[in-house]
């Protein structure tokens, strides 16, 4: 075990300044778009608390075990980088921006090092290793079985195109992964899938569990080299910031992959005429922002493409920077260790779509759309929850097949 | 004498009346509540500890906590926000801090009587949202509005960057819940009567408990003023010269009658050069540009357009050039953003380096301005040199007057103060150079503090000077009201109160 001293002099060193950033600026304006403090209004979980905690810590005020129980809060939805007036009103002059997302998985890798582990992941990561793929709830996990939502499909192995399917995806909305491939096929989009996908590793790393995560890396990597892969298409947008920001932190210029997201390809192809959305969809919808795609990687324009172009279909949109304070809470691994406090951020989102007298939420995150189908049934009149691409495929007249979703 | 370390049956108590998850005694729990934005002696953080958060729910609930915190003399601190930029909410003595932010809830709204009814841990912004399904808003609008709570606002007394349309905290109060020190709830207004405006029953105690920061009593419930959303909004800024030409266009703008002008803020030009190192709204303006004017209008369209045509005019009368709709409505709806970053901090020879904003405000009459800018400037000059670790980020004069824009102006002078580098030497000399300012403030006829409260050293040894006759009242009521000195002791030199007797 490494001397925790040591580690905790090391993190000082390498995210002081960043913490000093926040600290000497304290103006706070995260605090009410962050999804965890709107529903806990505890300090404690703030971002302002999560940078300042580390200058307490250089102090010599904290030390690492202060830190374990307050940094599980936290879906890694990066609002509060984005509220940050540094990040705003600095980001171009100084190139400086907010890391608030960084700093909690360090803090979380800086725990699992000096072996502070919270039950609730360690069993999650365990698992994940053992099976390679995610323990996803309430479904066996074997990975002979990863592939199983395509049977049917004839969907070739490698390629230039990988579709990369996400755990959740491939185990439990299979419907998500089976909409997404016939959406392409229909669209002439040439893609194989991995010869064996292993789970992509964000979750582990988000935990703390930073060797885990890596070696999952380097398995699909190695996997895509093989097939001959040079493009990944990802429907999770999870996997999108894996594959655009974890992979390249490992392999450095190596890594040469082209990383596509759905929506963006989508629409793409609704744009060019490849893909004829002409059955009509009437509903009256909403669409959840993915905090990934939205506030972490800035796509919010493709998915509002997309449903624009779904004939039949009334969207009451809610724009983008509103949905800056919105979240599923599932992300950052903290429905895993705090289902409690998650479940009621799930709540409060459906209660906004409530609002806008809809009967369906579409969203675009496999991972949001379990418990926001849980708040959104527990409503009346229910609301439905919906992945994008199901949607776009039943638009575009496909038959998916009676599978799960 | 008050006790600090709170043993095992206090935390016991404390977790019966409240509830075991909401009763915080962690040290990261402490640490984050011990702080505010101000500059703070980052090397002597420990010493400000309080010794357990608790997160109540209720106006029952904390009379509970302070009912017990006065039985066994324990010091007891509120927190709202924790945005201030005074340290009302700093622990001075340990003991409990009482967070409201659980406290949340909108708990009326009437639009017949135009009054809405809160918790004191509501967020403007987030209040705001809610009351926009009914075509009416909150006006109360600090530089903090996206992130301050209603509760803090009352404990300083804020002010608004509107409040010469709508006027400020005070005024948008209407009556108020709190707990006193010794637990009792009692709900004040201007006279009785939750929705009253105006009344002449008694004395007037809705002041009374305003500004107190914290020394007085915790609020518990605010019933606020709700007004019409405005159907127009017209921001402009102009560019001028000098500071002299905007400082008598800023008097001639203020002067003008316009009953829908809802604040005018001068910058003068070393804001205008603080401006200029990073912001890409001042860096392309020509060099002849070295002062600046705000101004906000609000109303409806019949009111506004006129009204707008007129302000347009006066200030191209006065020597000033229009900057454009794109800095003018950009920057004022990027308002509260855009005040101050640490990474603004520059040395002497230019190098950045992330430094703490402090803002120090008083309310000086418009006549005094000039002198009152020299003098501030002047001084922040002097501890530049001679320390090495400050920087000048230059004045706003903001009107200050509640429903009226003319009279006497917030003034504040940003310096910026490189923290990571505090030791007990610099921090002597930083709290030295507030107390010259402040003395400057009081020299001219001024107050020390138009929103912030004055209660930090370098100001607050100042008050009795201010205050005067009046500073004995202060005590006498101090002494009345909290008998064992538990409400956030040490603030304000209130212990003077309890020293001859």
């Amino acid at each position: 075990m490494p001397d925790r001293e040591q580690l905790q002099a090391e993190f000082v060193e390498e995210w002081r300044d960043n913490g000093y950033g926040c600290f000497s600026s304290g103006h706070k304006f995260c605090r009410e778009v962050c999804p965890v403090m709107q529903v806990t209004r505890n300090e404690n979980h703030t971002p302002t608390a999560f940078h300042a905690n580390i200058v307490a810590l250089e102090q010599g005020g904290l030390s690492i075990e202060d830190l374990a129980e307050d940094y599980i809060h936290c879906t890694m939805c990066g609002a509060c980088e984005l509220r940050c007036p540094n990040t705003l009103f600095t980001g171009d002059f100084y190139r400086h921006r907010t890391r608030t997302v960084d700093v909690v998985k360090a803090v979380r890798a800086l725990l699992v090092q000096a072996g502070i582990e919270q039950p609730n992941w360690k069993r999650w990561v365990e698992a994940t290793v053992d099976r390679k793929s995610e323990p996803v709830l309430d479904v066996p996990i074997e990975q002979e079985r990863v592939a199983e939502w395509a049977a049917g499909l004839d969907l070739p192995v490698g390629g230039e195109t990988i579709l990369f399917c996400d755990c959740e995806a491939a185990f439990y909305r299979t419907s998500v992964p089976r909409a997404t491939a016939m959406v392409l096929t229909a669209a002439g989009v040439e893609f194989g899938l991995m010869r064996e996908q292993w789970c992509c590793g964000g979750p582990a790393a988000e935990m703390g569990y930073v060797d885990q995560a890596r070696s999952f890396a380097e398995h699909n990597v190695a996997d895509w080299r093989t097939v001959g892969a040079r493009r990944i298409i990802t429907l999770d947008p999870h996997d999108y910031i894996t594959f655009t920001e974890d992979y390249p932190a490992y392999f450095g210029d190596d890594y040469d992959f082209e990383i596509v997201h759905i929506t963006e390809l989508v629409a793409e192809l609704i744009a060019d005429g490849r893909l004829a959305l002409t059955v009509p969809v009437e509903r009256t919808a909403t669409y959840h922002d993915p905090c990934r795609l939205n506030k972490r990687k800035g796509i919010y324009e493709s998915p509002r493409a997309i449903l624009r172009a779904i004939p039949g279909l009334t969207f009451r949109d809610v724009d983008r920077v509103t949905q800056w304070s919105y979240c599923s809470g599932a992300g950052g691994g903290f429905a895993i260790e705090r289902p409690d406090i998650a479940a009621e951020i799930s709540r409060r989102r459906m209660a906004r779509a409530a609002e806008l007298d809809v009967d369906i939420l579409i969203s675009g995150c496999v991972w949001s759309e379990r418990p926001l189908t849980a708040r959104g049934e527990e409503r009346d009149p229910a609301i439905e929850v919906r992945d994008l691409m199901e949607l776009v495929a039943e638009a575009a007249g496909i038959d998916l097949g009676g599978v799960k979703g | 004498m008050t006790a600090t370390a709170l043993d095992d049956p206090v935390l016991e108590e404390l977790r019966q009346i409240l509830g075991g998850d909401h009763v915080l005694t962690s040290r990261t729990s402490r640490f984050n509540r011990t702080r505010v934005p101000a500059p703070f002696p980052v090397h002597r953080w420990s010493e400000y500890l309080p010794d357990v958060a608790v997160l109540p729910t209720s106006a029952e609930q904390i009379a509970e906590v302070v009912k017990l915190a006065n039985r066994l003399r324990i010091p007891i601190v509120a927190r709202a926000g924790g945005t201030g930029l005074a340290d009302g909410a700093v622990p001075l003595r340990g003991g409990i801090v009482v967070d409201v932010k659980l406290m949340n809830r909108i708990l009326d709204i009437d639009l017949v009587d135009r009054t809405v009814t809160v918790q004191p841990g509501i967020n403007m912004l987030k209040l705001n949202e809610e009351l926009k399904k009914h075509g009416v808003f909150y006006p109360d609008d600090p530089a903090s509005y996206p992130c301050s709570l209603v509760g803090g606002r009352i404990g300083t007394s804020g002010w608004s960057l509107i409040g010469g349309r709508y006027g400020h905290t005070r005024d948008l109060v209407i009556s108020m819940q709190l707990v006193l020190p010794t637990g009792d709830i009692i709900e004040v207004g201007d006279g009785g009567g939750r929705k009253i405006r105006k009344s002449s029953t008694g004395f007037q105690l809705k002041h009374l408990f305003m500004g107190h920061q914290g020394t007085l009593g915790i609020c518990t419930e605010a019933t606020l003023e709700l007004v019409p959303r405005a159907e127009a909004e017209f921001a402009a800024f102009f560019g001028y010269p000098d500071f002299e030409t905007a400082y008598r266009s800023t008097g001639a703008l203020t002067k003008s009658g316009l009953a829908t002008l809802a604040g005018v803020v001068l910058f003068d030009e070393q804001k205008v050069d603080y401006l200029r190192r990073d912001d890409e709204a001042y860096i392309p303006q020509p060099p002849e540009l070295r002062s600046v004017i705000a101004t906000a209008m609000y109303g409806t369209l019949d009111e506004v357009k006129p009204a707008a045509r007129r302000l347009m005019r006066i200030a191209r009368e006065t020597g000033g050039d229009y900057l454009g709709d794109e800095v003018s409505q950009g920057d004022w709806a990027s308002r509260h953003d855009r005040y101050a970053t640490p990474l603004h901090g520059r040395l002497r020879d230019g190098t950045v380096v992330p430094m703490c904003w402090h803002c120090e405000d008083a309310a000086i009459v418009y006549s005094a301005l000039p002198d009152v800018r020299r003098e501030w400037h002047a001084i922040a000059e002097r501890y530049i040199e001679g320390y090495g670790i400050f920087d000048d980020w230059g004045m706003f004069f903001y009107t200050n007057g509640p429903y009226k824009p003319w009279g006497d102006y917030l003034v504040e002078i940003d310096i910026g103060i490189w923290e990571q580098r505090l030791d007990d030497e610099t921090w002597a000399a930083w709290v030295e150079c507030k107390r010259e300012i402040a003395e400057v403030s009081l020299r001219y006829g001024g107050s020390i503090t138009a929103c912030h409260g004055a209660t930090r050293a370098g100001d607050v040894e100042l008050v009795p000077l201010e205050m005067g006759g009046g500073f004995e009242v202060m005590k006498q009521i101090k002494r009345a009201l909290d008998p064992n000195n538990i409400m956030n002791p040490g603030k304000y030199l209130l212990d003077q109160a309890y020293e001859d007797g």
